[in-house]
């Protein structure tokens, strides 16, 4: 006696069918993590999205709430578990997993704890979607970024870190507020480490090619009266003050990864402050991660845009530079 | 000495308009995110504000999702604990009060969330008196009475988020084994939202091909193919989903966004959400359960007259009956 779905449905179509064209995986189903998913999935940027966690009922619960909505999505395909097979073929690797901040820790506290956990990661990651661009989120970014770059053997324009587009989202948001602007006309870059040592480059901050800083030449320094340095620290504490306040960040972050992938995936070949190797720049001379303008495609980082820096903020790269490296140094890999 | 601001920006018109689709949320924790995410990544409000009564953490997710300003077209989001912030608001999403532990039925959670409702509801109907309220919070039949005495509002202004969810579950685990995607299979859930839901087998169809008729023994204990188990996992999938990750949020979140586009855009779509259903299917109570509403600016503008059989009348009547029971013990409504 046929069954209902042969009763109603006819297979008319003789091969099998065609797998997944624009596959990303997020690894890790923390806060961050499905915040990443959650934009990633509402952007519609995505025919499949998988989810990889070690803590399996966690996992499993994310993907069924997710698979619950599906009536609402326009991702026909997500898909979790903890081994790895699940994510192949994936066009960008999302990497949300490690140990967070807790309050008042610095990002620079996790590395060793988080360079454990991506020597079980990366090699997976690698092995199942070898030509994928991996897109390092976890804590230190700059650091991380490189342990990635390491630990997969890719070629440096497939390994980027989310690095200071999320500190120069924060940083225009607050331009807005204060001229009343919406963050997207409100133009200004963040390079360099994403954390405390980040540097914001004043000769660039315009609205309309309108540079502010020829308007208010004292702009970023101590003299200045409408204090705009204390935007710049605000962006630095900004993440801090998120988890005092709710334990953790997930929103903006989540928002800002989905930016990213859909430059990627869509091959707009967008320009965005992220970590990639800036040996050779600025006078840097170690194999350090730090974030600049780059210019990203379906084939990763392919450009970097060279920007002219003052002679202090040459100077504040080189330093972050250094201070990333004697970290960087001592670790094993 | 002129700042920034005054050599840049020639004003032209003051910008204070009012807003004209603005939604305010009820409730930070982890459904009152998912649900204020879900609406500004579709972009369905010019304002958005949040209100909560733990101070920190509503502070927290109001920044956590300011710094992603610059990825959103939401211009305003505003959150106080003083309702004041959500003025002139079409709708007000509720999703305040305490939820569901493992185990624990909805319905458990009553008299609690009761006693919630008594400060949250007159405060929401004072500053915008014209707006339609969304209730979420369970058990949502109950609770969408409970906010239809406490505002003295028109029925039809007062929608429970009812089985729009379970409906969205049953068609994603029903298109699943069809193979085909969710949007594509149409059925209905309704009636309470919880464990006594009614699953209308005689409208479950694929363009237009009624599945009772090529299966007539479809959702009764005779079906060889179970498809009754279907409703089983939809009736437990809640409980699932908490034993795994502790809560549910990402779908509830989808669906209530779902709801408030047809509200704001005055679409006038079918949805199964719970309205007021005395005199309808012999039913005498003051009750509200789920039904097919065409939703839009107005809110429920009418019913669609569901053609149900005896055993699934019954069944409405049933709840009716049980839901009944409870809010004639409720106090001081």
């Amino acid at each position: 006696m046929a069954s209902t779905s042969k009763k109603l449905i006819q297979h008319v179509m003789k091969e099998e069918p065609i797998g997944s064209r624009n596959k990303v995986t997020v690894v890790g189903v923390g806060m961050v993590g499905m915040a990443s998913a959650i934009s990633i999935l509402t952007k519609e940027l995505v025919d499949e999205l998988a989810l990889v966690d070690v803590m399996e009922d966690k996992l499993k619960g994310e993907a069924l709430d997710l698979q619950h909505g599906g009536l609402f999505l326009r991702t026909p395909k997500i898909v979790a578990d903890k081994d790895y097979s699940v994510t192949a073929n994936s066009k960008v690797v999302v990497l949300t997993a490690g140990a967070r901040q807790q309050e008042g820790e610095s990002r620079l506290n996790l590395v060793q704890r988080n360079v454990n956990i991506f020597k079980f990661i990366i090699p997976n990651i690698v092995k199942y979607s070898p030509n994928c661009i991996i897109l390092v989120v976890s804590n230190p970014v700059d650091i991380l970024t490189y342990v990635a770059w390491k630990l997969s053997g890719f070629p440096r324009h497939r390994v980027i870190g989310s690095g200071t587009n999320l500190d120069s989202a924060r940083f225009r948001f607050l331009m807005g507020e204060r001229l009343q602007i919406h963050p997207s006309s409100c133009h200004g870059w963040i390079v360099g480490e994403h954390g405390d040592s980040s540097v914001p480059v004043w000769s660039g901050v315009n609205v309309a090619g309108v540079s502010l800083q020829k308007l208010n030449p004292d702009m970023g320094t101590e003299k200045d009266k409408e204090d705009w340095k204390s935007v710049h620290k605000t962006v630095v504490d900004g993440a801090y003050e998120v988890i005092k306040l709710k334990g953790y960040t997930s929103w903006a972050i989540g928002l800002s990864v989905a930016d990213l992938v859909e430059t990627m995936l869509k091959n707009l070949r967008k320009v965005h402050p992220v970590s990639t190797l800036v040996q050779g720049m600025y006078g840097v001379k170690d194999e350090v991660f730090l974030s600049l303008p780059c210019v990203l495609g379906n084939s990763g980082l392919t450009d970097v845009v060279h920007m002219t820096l003052q002679p202090d903020e040459e100077k504040q790269l080189m330093k972050s530079a250094e201070t990333l490296w004697g970290v960087q140094k001592e670790l094993t890999l | 000495m002129a700042s920034i601001m005054q050599k840049l920006i020639t004003p032209l018109a003051s910008s204070s308009e009012p807003p004209r689709n603005k939604v305010s949320v009820v409730g930070v924790g982890q459904v009152g995110m998912a649900c204020a995410i879900s609406i500004l990544l579709q972009n369905l409000c010019d304002e958005m504000a949040l209100v909560d009564v733990i101070e920190d953490r509503l502070k927290g997710e109001l920044m956590d999702i300011l710094h992603g300003s610059l990825f959103l077209k939401t211009p305003k989001i505003v959150a106080d604990k003083d309702y004041a912030v959500t003025a002139n608001s079409r709708l007000v999403v509720v999703t305040a009060g305490v939820r569901q532990q493992e185990g624990e039925s909805r319905l458990n959670l009553v008299q609690r969330n009761v006693n919630i409702f008594k400060h949250i509801v007159p405060q929401i109907v004072k500053y915008s008196p014209d707006c339609i309220i969304l209730v979420v919070s369970n058990p949502v039949d109950i609770l969408t009475y409970v906010t239809w005495k406490l505002s003295g509002l028109p029925k039809h202004r007062i929608i429970g988020s009812g089985t729009n969810l379970d409906t969205a579950r049953f068609r994603y685990l029903m298109a699943d084994k069809l193979c085909i995607h969710s949007s594509s299979f149409d059925g209905y859930i309704l009636g309470e939202h919880g464990d006594s839901s009614v699953p209308v087998w005689s409208g479950v169809n694929v363009a237009g091909v009624n599945l009772q008729k090529l299966n007539p023994n479809i959702g009764t204990d005779s079906d060889k193919e179970n498809w009754k188990q279907v409703h089983s996992e939809v009736v437990q999938s809640a409980y699932e989903v908490i034993k795994l990750k502790g809560y549910t949020n990402w779908a509830i979140g989808f669906s209530v966004a779902n709801l408030t586009e047809s509200v704001v855009k005055n679409l006038s779509r079918v949805h199964p959400v719970s309205t007021m259903v005395k005199d309808m299917y012999g039913i005498s109570e003051e009750v509200f359960l789920s039904l097919p509403c065409v939703l839009n600016s107005a809110g429920v503008s009418s019913v669609i007259n569901i053609t149900l059989n005896n055993e699934e009348t019954d069944q409405l009547r049933q709840s009716a009956s049980t839901l009944w029971n409870i809010q004639k013990d409720l106090k001081d409504l």
